[in-house]
């Protein structure tokens, strides 16, 4: 289609020149801070700042915390994508209604709310105590943090998993059957497979947020539980210290090239 | 199915439908709150719903909330559509490479976004604010739109549309009656996609918005530490209730289109279907450019204004409303947490505020950087008048000839307490070192305030600047870390309040406002002694409205309007004329508010350390920070 590509250009330029000013510049723009100085010279004094203990204690918090969220949605995700893969008569728009639905209520005021329902005199340990039952104390603790991730995250990972599932031809979980496989099997070797590039998806959607959040850590942490995502806000907006906040934030571009190489790759699946 | 299934996924889907409602069900609670505390159930009413409609701060934010996400929209709908179209003209090798970089908003941290077009703002000289917030949504909001588009573009086959050109269709033409129809519904999604994630979006908002912008989000963060207002409950209710019933409407029609597609076999329930999504697409821009009209800082600015940066929740939001009657001059009005966020925010070049409120060290050091005025004393009558001789003698530490700053509020530091937990007298800080009181302490979030409890406790001056001095200080609060529930600045409050600590640093402002709330709750400074501060109305060397701001502090400066800020903050306030006017005996003559000079003589001021101090503290406290 269009196969002019002179037209095409045309038609795509308005994107490629948004791209390179506010894609592409910014990110030179991070790289330029990240490895220079006050003085303009060329350093990679804020880059390694990573390794300080303060700043590798903060980052490694973050990825067990992120780890730890990602998998709990994954768990709590794909049982309940099948359930509604299966349940055909759950139209696509109500499930859209139901998980998109709490995004429009701030998520500031959401994870604020958790606050109040987490507290050690909070609404749960309310009804634990009317209840008689032992309370539980998380409020201020990293449980709570990776509470508020996975409830601020969970549609991310429920989204592109229910997706793939329901794309699923039935004839083909049917053929598996109908061939002596069973239900585990089917699971295992047919459905599960088909579904990788939704839980890739869903994986990325949940842990990348998850492990930068700074808003998260500092309301139901109580600031006292410093994430990486934390320590590099402080530097640009308490201390003010643009070029170690920038190389330090170039630490977490690494995604950005661990992405790239997997798109590569599976382009070059592609084509085989 | 066996039933037993049934059962157990109902119960399964209700336990994460409980999971996802419970906090927006207690939101929904709060709204109808009467108590300004979330800690506490105060009652029922919908007063909340009535102020809300006089709230300019919050509408704004919204106005401005709607008004980007729906200009983000539009805009990342059409470029993004036309480069999705484009892409597939175009070869494989450029069009991986092109999604590459699409997806680099996607994969990258919110935080890096944010601080990369930060950046890139201020080389440019951008002014932050509506435009680059706007030029941030845009950026993000595009891969949503052609990760929607581009793979139903890829299903599409181009026979139909070639058929037509080789008809003599022109190319729109072509496109608009053979290609668009089938990719409607995914550019639908996407941009309903789009404009979820820029109303969601805090992050990168947070870093693109400049000073006197900003959404809700960033309006509902800045309010976070310190107790969200009830107002904000109440419209995200609201705003709840309009999208459930939306969203529920347009799934009826969906499902009423979808049948009749069945029926017919014919694209008339199509065509239904894209007109009623586009009649609830038009229905609900119209909402909002209503809204948008009424209460926007966009289009509605008036021809004067001033530019003010307070502390979060110090000041009585009528006042505001009062000196905009009556002199006709619009405020911007915008709230920080801390001083060190505040200089942080003036110093960078992107916000321009003309009048601010920080505290005594704060103003030295930004005397002593030459970022603010003198005051010109003849247009300030009221200031000059009514503002006590010893206030303005105090304020000597740090404005030694009275020249830059007017005081507002004064008071002390001390410690707030629950009478129910702790038995024993309190007279020193060292309870806050105490373990049988771990977990249930709360500390000041803020540099200065905390260090000046570790350095008074041992003995040493709050202003000190010897590094073993301040190191000793840090292994101290390292050592009370894991005692400590939360570093927390206003929180203390609501904290105390609903019971959830024994023991917080807090402001003498905050003591009457939560005694009232929570009679448990006792107040005392200890006998170290500690922090008795000033805050004052300083301008800034750069302010555009100079008169304006000599205006506003003035005003503020009038008795009445003093007392009735007195009585909505509670901060004890340094003008006379005012404190006279105290009907309640018992806080005219209250120790707290007013704290006698025995407790007086016991404190010290804060002054401002230097670049070389305030580096150390830095550091101090960003090991003291990661300690646990």
């Amino acid at each position: 289609m269009f196969k002019d590509p002179k037209r095409a250009h045309a038609l795509a330029s308005p994107y490629f020149v948004w791209a390179l000013i506010f894609i592409l510049v910014p990110l030179g723009m991070i790289l330029w801070y990240g490895f220079t100085d006050d003085a303009g010279a060329v350093t990679i004094r804020n880059a390694a700042a990573i390794a300080q203990p303060e700043h590798l204690k903060a980052l490694l918090l973050a990825i067990e915390l992120a780890v730890i969220s990602t998998v709990i949605c994954f768990l709590l995700a794909y049982p309940l994508g099948m359930i509604l893969a299966k349940n055909k008569m759950s139209s696509q728009g109500i499930i859209t209604t139901i998980f998109i639905l709490p995004m429009w209520m701030n998520f500031l005021l959401r994870t604020f709310s958790w606050m109040t329902l987490l507290e050690n005199h909070g609404v749960i340990n309310g009804f634990l105590e009317k209840f008689h039952l032992p309370t539980v104390h998380v409020i201020n603790t990293p449980s709570a943090i990776v509470i508020g991730m996975v409830y601020n995250f969970l549609p991310f990972m429920i989204m592109p998993i229910y997706n793939s599932l329901a794309k699923i031809d039935n004839n083909v979980i049917n053929a598996a059957r109908d061939l002596g496989a069973n239900a585990v099997q089917t699971f295992l070797r047919v459905t599960l497979p088909l579904t990788v590039p939704g839980i890739i998806s869903g994986v990325t959607m949940v842990f990348i947020p998850a492990l930068t959040t700074f808003a998260i850590s500092t309301m139901l942490g109580g600031s006292k539980i410093l994430l990486i995502g934390n320590v590099i806000e402080q530097e640009f907006t308490l201390t003010y210290d643009w070029h170690l906040g920038s190389g330090l934030s170039v630490v977490l571009m690494i995604f950005i090239v661990i992405n790239m190489i997997v798109q590569a790759l599976s382009e070059k699946n592609d084509e085989l | 199915m066996n039933s037993k299934t049934r059962t157990f996924e109902k119960i399964y889907m209700g336990i994460i439908f409980l999971f996802m409602y419970a906090p927006i069900v207690t939101l929904i609670v709060l709204s109808f709150n009467k108590s300004k505390s979330r800690a506490k159930w105060g009652g029922f009413t919908f007063q909340w719903y009535l102020s809300l409609v006089r709230d300019s701060e919050v509408l704004n934010a919204l106005a401005n909330t709607l008004i980007i996400a729906l200009i983000a929209t539009v805009v990342s709908t059409i470029i993004g559509t036309a480069a999705s179209v484009a892409l597939m003209g175009m070869k494989r090798r450029t069009r991986s490479l092109v999604m590459g970089v699409t997806n680099i908003p996607m994969i990258n941290a919110d935080i890096v976004t944010g601080i990369s077009l930060m950046l890139l703002f201020k080389v440019l000289h951008f002014e932050a604010g509506f435009v680059t917030v706007l030029i941030a949504h845009i950026t993000f909001d595009i891969p949503y739109v052609m990760l929607s588009v581009l793979p139903r573009m890829k299903t599409i086959s181009p026979s139909v549309y070639e058929a037509a050109l080789d008809l003599g269709a022109k190319p729109l033409f072509a496109f608009r009656k053979t290609i668009l129809p089938d990719l409607m519904p995914s550019v639908i999604s996407g941009a309903l996609m789009a404009f979820t994630m820029s109303i969601d979006d805090f992050i990168i908002t947070y870093f693109t918005k400049g000073s006197g912008f900003d959404t809700l989000s960033t309006k509902i963060y800045s309010e976070v530490k310190r107790g969200i207002r009830p107002e904000i409950y109440a419209l995200s209710a609201i705003i709840f209730v309009v999208v459930l019933i939306l969203l529920l409407v347009s799934n009826r029609i969906k499902a009423g289109a979808g049948k009749r597609v069945k029926k017919s076999l014919s694209a008339r329930g199509e065509r239904i279907k894209n007109i009623a999504l586009a009649a609830g697409v038009v229905a609900f821009s119209a909402l909002i450019v209503v809204m948008a009209l009424v209460y926007g800082g966009v289009f509605s600015k008036k021809s004067t204004q001033v530019f003010v940066y307070n502390f979060g929740e110090y000041i009585d939001p009528d006042v505001i409303t009062m000196f905009e009657e009556e002199t006709g001059i619009e405020v911007v009005y915008d709230e920080f947490e801390s001083n060190e966020i505040m200089y942080a925010k003036i110093a960078s070049d992107g916000a321009a505020y003309d009048v601010m409120c920080p505290s005594d060290y704060m103003i030295a050091k930004m005397i002593s950087q030459d970022m603010l005025m003198k005051l010109d004393k003849s247009a300030l009558p009221n200031a000059v008048e009514y503002i006590g001789g010893q206030y303005y003698n105090s304020a000597k530490a740090f404005d030694p000839e009275n020249e830059y700053a007017v005081p507002y509020c004064w008071g002390t530091v001390g410690i707030l307490y629950n009478k129910k937990m702790v038995q024993e007298p309190v007279t020193s800080w060292d309870i806050l070192w105490d373990d049988r009181y771990s977990g249930e302490i709360l500390m000041q979030d803020s540099i200065r305030d905390a260090f000046m409890v570790a350095l008074m406790r041992r003995g040493y001056s709050m202003n000190s600047t010897d590094p073993g001095e301040i190191n000793s200080a840090a292994e101290d609060l390292i050592e009370q870390a894991p005692l400590v529930q939360a570093y927390v600045i206003d929180q203390v409050r609501d904290k105390m309040i609903g019971n959830e600590a024994a023991l917080g640093v807090i402001y003498s402002g905050e003591a009457i406002y939560t005694k009232r709330e929570n009679p448990d709750l006792e107040y005392v400074v200890p006998d170290e002694g500690s922090n008795v501060w000033i805050d004052g109305w300083v301008i800034s060397r750069d302010a555009v409205n100079v008169d304006n701001a000599l205006a506003w502090i003035d005003f503020m400066c009038r008795p009445e309007i003093a007392l009735k800020n007195f009585e909505y903050i509670t901060y004890s306030t340094p003008n006379i004329a005012a404190q006279e006017l105290i009907e309640d005996d018992d806080i005219r003559n209250s120790s707290v508010a007013f704290p006698d000079n025995e407790t007086l003589e016991r404190c010290d001021t804060f002054i401002s350390l230097g670049e070389e101090a305030d580096r150390l503290y830095n550091e101090a406290w960003k090991r003291v920070k990661s300690a646990n």
